[in-house]
């Protein structure tokens, strides 16, 4: 196909897309002149060409078509049959359009009936004008009676239906192949220079090498972590900080706005509207939201489904409407808004809500539930029945909706990606349901998981907790020759890792007992999977697997870790298959479950050292857990060490009297400031998601404090301490020592922090509380940095570092944030903070502080810096 | 005189009859194959390699190459040989077939040979299927046969799956 066609077909298929919104948004407002403008012009755009290239067939339709747009610029009225038969035009050309991109040629045939019938719509509006020359313009201010979408006086928002046809926001869809910057649906305007059209593949070659550098990047800051080469450290900061800015720009230019999926709704509610013989507003809000260009493919079907779904079932017929008291027309609302790294997008309607009662009787049908357990369940725990496979509660079955199929679907397609669906109804007010989904799907932490001596990644949206399984009180046992897990009521089937993938035969497997079993959640299903360790926590570049390899279910990609080595990225769908596991209905319990696990929880490593309460440490303090023999450990000087990574490493007891075992050790590496040490445990127990809130301040050297999880209480060691004993403070050779205020509302994080910037050799002053730092600061505004949690309870960090500069404050200071995302960097920049990082992203933080201490240039914008690991 | 290799490796015999030119000798065991050098994008050593578990057998598994994932493949395997030495430090060829990395694993490389259209032989009729599909011709070279390396063959899997 030559240049010329292609440029053609990609131009044309984002001018008809923007063509049919603005023609349904022109129905709904005939009186706006500008739209139906906009719609001349760009159906003469692609006519025009037509004729420059020789298309008879494409140029034949769209000239009638056009005729019939000139009518209407002209006066004539929108009535819906004119407006059908335009949108039936546009379709035909869309048809056209594909033949032609699929043969490179116009396809046989000719359109006669369908421009016979907009030669007889262009001769009726004619006829109109002349009849009643006035009448077109007077009808026009009115609103039309049988336009389903009426009633816009009682529409409180700008009718944002029209958002696509906007030009201020470049609008529109961007062609397939286009950067998202090229975006801009108006044809033909002084804008065109600003953007090039770009290939797909390119953009992926770009993302693929960037992603190579970041990786590249992160080993290069491995190796130099256990160098002190200041010579060294400088531009490596540097390049790091590129390498980080690099990728975000890149990642941006795959960035598209969500108005893409948006631009298909107006036409498909307008149709809704006739078939289901209901009056439908459709509020499009906040398309201006960017998603990664894969994402929105991804996200456009289970979008689609639902507002269907809230049209066809959510919105009471008009009459009924009317009788409840509420207006004639019902609105379905999409809203796309940003927050935290991940895009949420609302759908709802203003209808009769779910049913609850119905939804009850549907779900004791299928036997999803008793009326016991109906009892002691909420609402909400009700209404996510409608996510059960083979639940729909519509009566009557419409070709819109209602087969039964979809709403389990929706959820798995979304789960499949890292989302997730919330959902709310209030009865008589309408339902709600939310959507969350990740930026971007290149780029996502995993656990680093190990069987039968081979490492693969494991993607951690899909993992719900690790637990122990060797003794304690969770133990694998069989049932018919099945393998299960009985967790908390809860019975979970089980599988080896090592045993599905047939790293080993089953019979050589009994000597060696996995230690932990990974808890995951595919769709509704949960179901756990035993490993031999779970090694670390990793940001992974997630790489698609080659053709020869591509076939195997198991995994979905590849990556290279930090220390160069290839592991595979396991499918959580894959492996639930290998369990042999079809997607099954779900039980109550379990969602009800998964609707507690908030936030605010913080994945512990649970264990035991010397005599004593069970102790836990968050899994974020360790950097790896190594099994350590009896014979590597030397003691030498009072100190335990051994040889580690090619060096000496020491070794201190997590417990007084926790001791050096014959045999096989369990040593928790803990890599504060790139000087790792080791803390010598008894044994791990578990790894749990807890909200860990501690209850008893410790008394005893090394611990946090008390704190219960589940009904068991624990101690907190208190890492800091271990630094302290290690490195002592004649490490820190400056004269004077630099002082930080540090604002935490966290006692731990507090603690945490607080113990490894003294053992850094600063001065630690601590807050609890904004109101408290701003204090602190009036005593004395005398700090080098201050390091300011983003989320505090009396106000965000952000603004309390506006409140901290009135109050005298000097300082840079840098945001804290569990993650350093994009966003928090931006608003701490925003807020002319300098600097963000995630809390325990402790080297940054260190190499940023001292940054910010050795640099009073440092808040130049310029030199922004964040913590974003890659 | 150019060399085109999807000609070489989709009509294998008829290519033979084009002028040709550039040929490393490869050896596994006892058996030395012509690769086209015009295929050949790097020799390396290959570091260590991690296994795909349920992948195709011949596939010993992956291998990072200076950052890039490279599917490693025996050759040894591949024609049914003893598989020995192809664990990390085995020597590799890299190519790059409907675009993945391949390394394809063998025990000696050795020169490159120029072989003229007029010494092709037609392929010995009693080659065993299994391995007759891994060579795309055949030359006379210096009074021995050798045959050309099929790389389309040798890279499908979809009859190992």
């Amino acid at each position: 196909m030559d240049e010329m066609l292609k440029e053609f077909l990609a131009e044309s298929a984002e001018q008809i897309e923007a063509a049919s919104a603005q023609i349904v948004a022109f129905e709904r407002d005939p009186g706006d002149a500008g739209l139906i403008a906009s719609i001349f012009r760009l159906v003469h755009t692609i006519k025009g060409t037509c004729g420059f290239l020789g298309l008879a067939r494409l140029q034949r339709l769209t000239h009638a078509a056009e005729n019939l747009i000139g009518a209407l610029r002209e006066g004539a009225e929108a009535t819906p049959e004119v407006v059908s038969a335009i949108l039936d035009a546009v379709d035909g050309v869309k048809a056209l359009l594909a033949e032609l991109e699929e043969k490179g040629v116009e396809g046989e045939g000719d359109d006669d009936d369908m421009v016979a019938l907009l030669e007889a719509r262009v001769a009726e509006c004619r006829r109109a004008q002349e009849e009643a020359p006035l009448a077109g313009v007077r009808e026009r201010a009115s609103t039309s009676e049988c336009a389903p979408e009426a009633d816009m006086e009682l529409e409180p928002e700008p009718a944002p239906a029209a958002a696509p046809a906007a030009p201020q926001s470049g609008a529109g869809a961007a062609p397939m192949g286009a950067l998202a910057a090229a975006r801009g649906a108006e044809p033909a305007q002084g804008k065109r220079a600003e953007t090039i059209r770009i290939n797909i593949k390119t953009l992926e070659r770009i993302m693929q090498l960037v992603s190579e550098l970041v990786l590249t990047r992160n080993q290069l800051m491995e190796i130099t972590r256990h160098r002190s080469d200041e010579a060294l450290k400088s531009p490596l900061q540097r390049l790091s900080a590129m390498t980080s800015d690099l990728q975000d720009a890149v990642m941006r230019a795959r960035m598209q706005p969500v108005e893409r999926v948006f631009a298909n709704l107006p036409r498909m509610i307008r149709d809704l509207a006739t078939d289901l013989n209901k009056k439908i507003n459709l509020v499009t809000d906040g398309g201006g939201a960017e998603l990664d260009r894969q994402l929105i493919e991804l996200i456009r079907d289970p979008l689609t489904h639902l507002v269907r779904n809230c049209a066809d079932h959510g919105l009471e017929p008009p009459d009924e409407r009317v009788r409840l008291g509420k207006p004639a027309a019902g609105t379905v609302r999409v809203a796309a808004s940003h927050e935290a790294g991940q895009i949420t997008i609302e759908i709802s309607d203003d209808g009769r809500g779910l049913d609850k009662a119905r939804i009850k009787d549907k779900a004791l049908k299928l036997g999803l539930a008793s009326e016991q357990q109906f009892e002691r369940m909420t609402d909400e725990e009700i209404y996510r029945f409608i996510f059960a496979p083979g639940f729909s509660t519509a009566e009557k079955v419409t070709n819109v909706s209602g087969r039964g199929v979809g709403m389990d679907v929706v959820r798995e397609n979304i789960q499949a990606i890292g989302g997730s669906v919330a959902l709310s109804s209030t009865p008589g007010r309408g339902t709600r349901f939310a959507l969350k989904i990740p930026l971007t799907l290149a780029i996502a932490p995993a656990l680093i998981v190990e069987a039968h001596g081979q490492r693969f990644a494991l993607p951690q949206h899909s993992v719900v907790e690790a637990v122990g399984v060797t003794g304690g009180e969770h133990r694998i046992e069989f049932v018919q020759g099945a393998k299960i897990l009985q967790l908390r009521e809860a019975v979970l089937p089980i599988g080896s890792l090592a045993e599905l993938l047939h790293l080993a035969p089953p019979e050589a497997r009994a000597a060696e007992p996995e230690q932990l079993a990974v808890i995951m959640r595919v769709g509704a299903q949960s179901f756990g999977i035993t490993v031999d360790a779970v090694t670390d926590v990793q940001e992974i570049v997630v790489k698609p697997m080659g053709g020869s390899l591509q076939h195997l279910a198991a995994f979905s990609g590849h990556t290279i870790l930090g220390d160069g080595s290839v592991v595979l990225i396991l499918d959580p769908n894959g492996l639930r298959e290998a369990l042999g596991l079809t997607p099954a209905r779900e039980t109550a319990a379990s969602e009800a479950e998964r609707a507690r696990d908030g936030a605010d929880k913080t994945r512990l490593i649970y264990f035991r050292a010397g005599s004593g309460v069970d102790k836990v440490l968050p899994l974020s303090n360790v950097a790896r857990i190594e099994t350590v023999s009896s014979e590597k450990i030397e003691h030498s000087n009072g100190m335990m060490l051994i040889q580690h990574q090619g060096r000496l490493m020491p070794i201190v007891a997590a417990a007084p009297d926790a001791m050096v075992k014959e045999g096989g050790n369990t040593v928790f590496v803990v890599s504060p400031d790139g000087e790792p040490f080791g803390l010598l445990v008894d044994r791990i127990l578990d790894i749990v998601d807890e909200k860990l809130d501690v209850e008893i301040a410790g008394g005893a050297p090394g611990i946090v404090g008390a704190a219960r999880i589940g009904d068991k209480v624990v101690e907190l060691l208190d890492i800091a301490y271990f630094i302290d004993m290690l490195r002592g403070s004649g490490e820190s050779g400056a004269p004077r020592k630099s002082r930080l205020l540090l604002v935490d509302d966290a006692a731990f994080f507090r603690d945490m922090l607080s113990a490894t910037l003294s053992a850094a050799g600063f001065e630690v002053v601590k807050a609890e509380t904004g109101a408290q730092a701003v204090s602190r600061v009036g005593h004395n505004p005398r700090f080098d940095a201050i390091l300011v949690d983003v989320d505090l309870p009396d106000g965000a960090g952000f603004e309390l570092a506006r409140r901290l500069r009135e109050a005298g404050a000097r300082a840079p200071m840098i945001a804290l944030a569990p993650f350093a995302s994009r966003e928090v960097v931006r608003a701490a920049q925003a807020a002319g903070m300098a600097a963000a990082v995630g809390k325990f992203q402790r080297n940054q933080l260190l190499d940023l502080i001292r940054a910010c201490v050795a640099d009073d240039g440092f808040r130049d914008g310029a030199a922004f810096a964040s913590g974003v690991a890659a | 005189m150019s060399f085109e290799p999807s000609r070489m490796s989709s009509e294998a015999p008829r290519a033979a009859a084009n002028a040709l030119d550039g040929y490393f000798s490869i050896k596994v065991a006892d058996d030395v194959f012509g690769l086209p050098v015009t295929r050949v994008q790097t020799i390396f050593r290959i570091g260590p390699v991690t296994r795909a578990p349920g992948g195709p057998r011949d596939i010993v598994g992956l291998v990072n190459l200076r950052g890039k994932i490279v599917t490693a493949v025996s050759l040894r395997r591949r024609l049914g040989l003893k598989a020995e030495g192809d664990g990390p430090g085995s020597l590799a060829i890299g190519i790059e077939h409907a675009g993945e990395a391949f390394a394809l694993l063998v025990d000696e490389i050795g020169d490159v040979l120029s072989l003229a259209p007029d010494t092709t032989v037609a392929p010995p009729p009693h080659i065993a299927r299994g391995r007759a599909k891994f060579a795309a011709a055949y030359h006379r070279v210096a009074g021995t046969l050798m045959p050309l390396l099929n790389i389309d063959a040798v890279f499908d899997f979809t009859e190992d799956r």
